[in-house]
């Protein structure tokens, strides 16, 4: 039974980084601009299709295809800030929630006026298939490389949020915008600058994903709420928070695939009521 | 002052006037009765999933049905009148779905209504298609509901079914894996929803009839919308089962193969039976996989219908037109929807009328022949019978697709539920 | 403007009155729809526009106003005890869970509200025994409008089924009216601009929020008891998330800060809705850009948009006194 528990947890571990590589995007966006971007799922979706493009119908290599969709994505991210997004920051809530939404409605049916309806997948890269046997059964190198993929892009945020100057003014700004800018921050191109890099972290949660998912119209929604509730329970700006939420999301939920069932579906909001309610802010928000 | 509050007045009731012109309240005039102009064109409405990620089935209907209609057009139409179509998103959602049937019947004046894709929104248009008294045949929702209960139970003469109904994938593999006496233990990873209970059900019902030896040792239940099943799989490939039954369908069947491959499922089983693994977007989906016979000869699968069974000249004209027009082989909703477009046509010459209660007594207990075979509508539920087989999932050097081969054909009057109907049990 | 407003209502009165003798049967259809919304959004902005905070998961109490009505029909027909019933039961639910939700504000309330609404739809599609799942409950009656010893009426024509849907909405409609203009209201609008003040002055503000949740459950629950004698279906769709963004949509889009807002955004929405899909499979798009256009333009909402600018304009063509 402790085997069945481990193994079982170690697929979930998988599945939080997946769902940290989601988290992270959003709750940043939120941390420094305030927004909370419901088409954040949509660039996970278009990192997909951009990757599967590059990889599948221009048989770029795999790696290069991730990066190229990221820049592809990135472009887009750009546009969107400077046109749309720049125009609700002083606007109230269920404006900023509304106009997303709207986007998420325009980017399902572009990518299936582009790409056509059909769910389709790319090969799967050849250093990714097989798998290597844990505890006497097979665990995926495919699965391996996820969770690789998710503490590096862990590490990463945490040296730039420390380390460089981007993440000092990022989180200058995180906790006082009004003093960073009047010390000189330029708080424009810094929004822009944070909100590419979320959509981009968005896209490659999306690209990576691509060899094991499907692209098709709508993958993104699906992913949002799980998102949005895991950054609710680690604390909405934090990024901590959001690698901790996750683990907890991704691993309770596998554990409840194998001995809860029927509950499966519950869990996640569950959890985030229960968090909601002990600690308002999150589990390290302040 | 007087003047002014007057011209005020007058200009509010003009606004009001015009606003409820504008508003179009004149268009929608028509009322729903069935006497028509003779010269008109015959109105069908179809509805199916157009948008979201199962966008491509809602297509595969729209093209069916149009090639049905424009190849009668071309011949001069039906009765000396041309077929009109109109079809409509209904989302996944029954409440779409009963809005787009109102708006087809009473607004824009269908004679004759077809398609569907989800289960929820054809139990929903159920009583409605009794209100509004229009034919309409079910093209893929596969709910045993449908029929046993809407029409055999409750009479509503309106619907009709055209593709097989959902225990096809619980009876059907029962009836063909019983013949492999090595596999013993399975498991399910299954539709968290009444297809998935149903076929897993009736799965079981089956086989402990046909193989009392058999276990069931398994079920991980996957709702729509995941899109990891590692931990599903992993759940389930912890108990060491012989094989593996489950209904994830279009691309969530897909990407369940995809990662089943990336757990080593395929070493450690002896027969994964994928229930709607014979569709066209599932296999192509798959395409490389079978093509590097990755699944060692363990993937079976049936669907609603495969293009390369019947062979016959109908089923190889069907497919040869619908790849010349739309460049990819048809789907199982493809085929279901040209087909109901004849159906439509034969009813309308049988019955020489678009009243319904004649269409209705011109389908029941028509036999027809399709490019799926010869379909029988069975007046006890109104539900089409014709065979389709299961087999495994094979590459072939006669098309660029993987296709079902080995196939194990099974009648469908051999196993089709009869009455009286006794439930089937919808829990897990 | 104010002086044409009681005139303005009695002609749209009338109108909707007309409404079974002017149009078809799908408008008739169309219309009861939009007076669902109407009240559903109404219920809404008392939360949003009168009171400051964002609901996103009222399709919660709606499905909860929904389901009980089809229950309670489905023993008792009597379309009545199901619309009280369903009423009562979208109050109770919003009571409790607001309960929890309102010691939170904004963003956090906002989450809240959604993962409530989607724990709704999780129990509505797994409690098969209850809610009959993903199939729903079928077979609801359009039961008959019965005061027990005073009247009976029979439902099924439609027509029958749209009038009783039009006078329970304007009773509520009319019932909310008063209340946001009473004292309530205006302690509710003070909390939504000044917390602090308010609650200077000795204002429960957390009694206040409460009040304000229970009475939008209770409208949200009222309009969802109105659908199941409509469709004689329920099923869990109609507690999910995108159908908590429909009020905040047509609210948007008539505008927060008046009454009337809602109302008319659930108009057009709807119209602007069913036109859109008759003519194209490409609808999302349409519909996204419609949004962000009235995100972005309309910003006050078409109906503030229309008496602060097109109205003077229409009105400057009078000749000076």
């Amino acid at each position: 039974m402790l085997e069945k528990l481990v193994f079982q947890g170690l697929i979930g571990l998988s599945f939080s980084m997946y769902l940290w590589l989601l988290a992270a995007g959003l709750t940043l966006v939120f941390g420094v601009l305030g927004v909370l971007n419901f088409a954040h799922g949509s660039f996970f979706m278009l990192g997909a299709y951009a990757a599967f493009t590059f990889y599948e119908k221009l048989g770029i290599n795999f790696f290069l295809s991730i990066l190229l969709s990221l820049v592809s994505v990135g472009i887009i991210g750009v546009i969107f800030e400077r046109l749309f997004l720049r125009k609700i920051y002083n606007l109230d809530l269920p404006y900023q929630l509304i106009l997303t939404f709207g986007f998420i409605l325009i980017f399902d049916d572009l990518v299936k006026m582009i790409w056509g309806g059909v769910a389709m997948i790319p090969p799967m890269p050849s250093f990714l298939e097989g798998n290597l046997s844990i505890l006497g059964r097979p665990y995926p190198f495919y699965n391996l490389f996820i969770i690789i993929a998710g503490l590096a892009v862990a590490f990463l945020l945490w040296i730039t949020l420390e380390k460089t100057w981007w993440g000092r003014m990022i989180r200058a700004s995180a906790s006082d915008r009004e003093m960073a800018g009047a010390i000189g921050v330029n708080i424009p191109f810094l929004f822009t600058t944070v909100f590419v890099f979320s959509a981009m972290l968005a896209a490659l949660g999306g690209a990576l994903g691509t060899p094991v998912r499907v692209v098709a119209p709508g993958i993104g929604t699906a992913m949002i709420i799980q998102a949005f509730v895991i950054t609710v329970i680690g604390g909405l700006g934090n990024l901590k928070g959001a690698f901790v939420g996750a683990l907890i999301v991704g691993i309770l939920t596998s554990f409840g695939i194998l001995l809860f069932p029927v509950f499966e579906l519950f869990i996640i909001f569950v959890v985030m009521t229960i968090v909601l309610l002990i600690k308002p802010e999150g589990l390290f928000g302040k | 002052m007087v003047k002014n509050i007057s011209r005020r007045k007058f200009l509010k009731n003009a606004l009001i006037g015009g606003a409820a012109i504008g508003s179009g309240l004149g268009s929608y005039q028509i009322t729903y009765g069935q006497a028509k102009k003779a010269a008109g064109p015959i109105k069908i409405g179809g509805q199916g999933a157009v948008s979201g990620a199962h966008a491509d089935y809602g297509w595969q209907m729209i093209a069916g049905s149009t090639l049905a209609i424009d190849e009668i057009n071309a011949k001069g139409g039906v009765s000396g009148r041309k077929l009109e179509m109109k079809f409509m998103d209904e989302e996944l959602k029954p409440a779409t779905a009963v809005k787009n049937a109102r708006y087809l019947v009473t607004d824009w004046g269908a004679d004759v209504l077809f398609g569907v894709d989800s289960s929820g929104s054809a139990m929903a248009l159920g009583p409605v298609l009794a209100e509004l008294n229009r034919v309409h045949i079910f093209c893929h929702a596969a709910t045993h509901r449908l029929t046993e209960e809407l029409v055999a139970q409750r009479r509503i003469p309106q619907i009709f079914r055209i593709s097989v109904p959902t225990y096809q994938d619980g009876i059907l593999p029962a009836l063909i894996m019983k013949d492999f006496p090595e596999i013993k233990r399975w498991a399910g990873i299954h539709e968290d929803y009444e297809y998935g209970y149903v076929a897993w059900n009736t799965f079981k019902e089956t086989m402990k009839k046909v193989r009392p030896d058999v276990e069931f040792v398994s079920i991980a239940w996957a709702p729509f919308w995941t899109m990891d099943f590692s931990s599903h799989i992993a759940a389930v490939m912890a108990e060491k089962p012989d094989a593996i039954h489950t209904t994830k369908w279009a691309g969530e069947g897909v990407m369940l193969l995809r990662q089943a491959l990336t757990m080593g499922v395929f070493d450690n089983i002896k027969a994964w039976w994928q229930c709607m693994g014979g569709s066209v977007d599932v296999l192509q989906g798959i395409a490389r996989e079978v093509e590097a016979d990755k699944f060692k000869g363990k993937l079976w699968a049936s669907a609603r219908y495969i293009h390369n069974y019947p062979v016959t000249p109908e089923n190889r004209a069907f497919v040869e037109k619908f790849i010349k027009r739309w460049g990819k082989y048809p789907n199982y909703s493809a085929e279901t929807s040209y087909s109901s477009i004849y159906v439509i046509k034969a009813a309308i010459e049988k019955a020489k009328s678009l009243e319904t209660a004649k269409l209705v007594t011109a389908i029941e207990g028509m036999e027809i022949m399709t490019p799926a075979g010869k379909r029988y509508f069975r007046p006890e539920d109104h539900q089409a019978v014709y065979t389709v087989p299961g087999g495994r999932v094979i590459k072939s050097p006669d098309y660029p697709l993987p296709i079902l081969g080995d196939l194990r054909v099974i009648p469908a009057k051999d196993y089709y539920r009869h009455p009286p109907f006794t439930p089937i049990s919808a829990t897990k | 403007m104010t002086k044409l407003k009681p005139l303005l209502l009695i002609a749209l009165i009338l109108l909707l009155l007309l409404i079974p003798a002017l149009g078809g049967k799908y408008i008739l259809y169309m219309a009861i729809h939009i007076l669902i919304l109407s009240v559903f959004a109404l219920g809404f902005n008392l939360l949003l526009g009168y009171t400051g905070l964002l609901s996103f998961g009222q399709a919660g109490f709606f499905a909860v106003g929904a389901y009980a009505s089809a229950k309670i029909l489905l023993v008792i027909p009597s379309l009545l005890l199901g619309v009280i019933g369903g009423a009562i039961a979208g109050g109770i639910a919003a009571l409790i869970l607001g309960y929890l939700c309102v010691r939170h504000t904004r963003i956090y309330f906002s989450m809240l509200t959604l993962s409530f609404g989607m724990m709704i739809y999780s129990l509505a599609w797994k409690w098969r025994d209850v809610t009959g799942g993903d199939d729903g409950l079928v077979g609801i009656p359009r039961a008959p409008f019965d005061i027990p010893w005073i009247l009976s009426v029979n439902m099924t024509p439609m027509e029958n089924y749209y009038y009783f849907v039009l006078v329970i909405s304007l009773l509520s409609i009319f019932f909310l009216y008063r209340l946001v203009n009473s004292p309530f209201g205006l302690t509710l609008k003070g909390i939504r601009d000044s917390e602090n003040r308010v609650a200077y002055a000795g204002i429960s503000i957390r009694t206040y929020r409460l009040l304000s949740f229970t009475i939008a459950g209770l409208y949200a629950g009222l309009a969802g008891s109105f659908l199941p004698p409509l469709e004689s279906t329920v099923t869990p769709p109609i507690a999910h998330w995108t159908h908590s963004a429909e009020p905040v949509m047509v609210t948007l889009l008539g505008g927060i800060h008046t009454f009337s807002g809602p109302i008319v955004g659930s108009i057009l929405f709807y119209i602007i809705k069913d036109i859109i899909v008759r003519y194209t499979q490409y609808w999302l798009i349409l519909f996204g850009s419609i949004v962000i256009l009235l995100v972005l333009v309309f910003r006050g909402g078409v109906v503030i948009f229309f008496t602060e600018r097109i109205w003077p304009m229409l009105s400057r063509r009078s000749p000076p006194p």
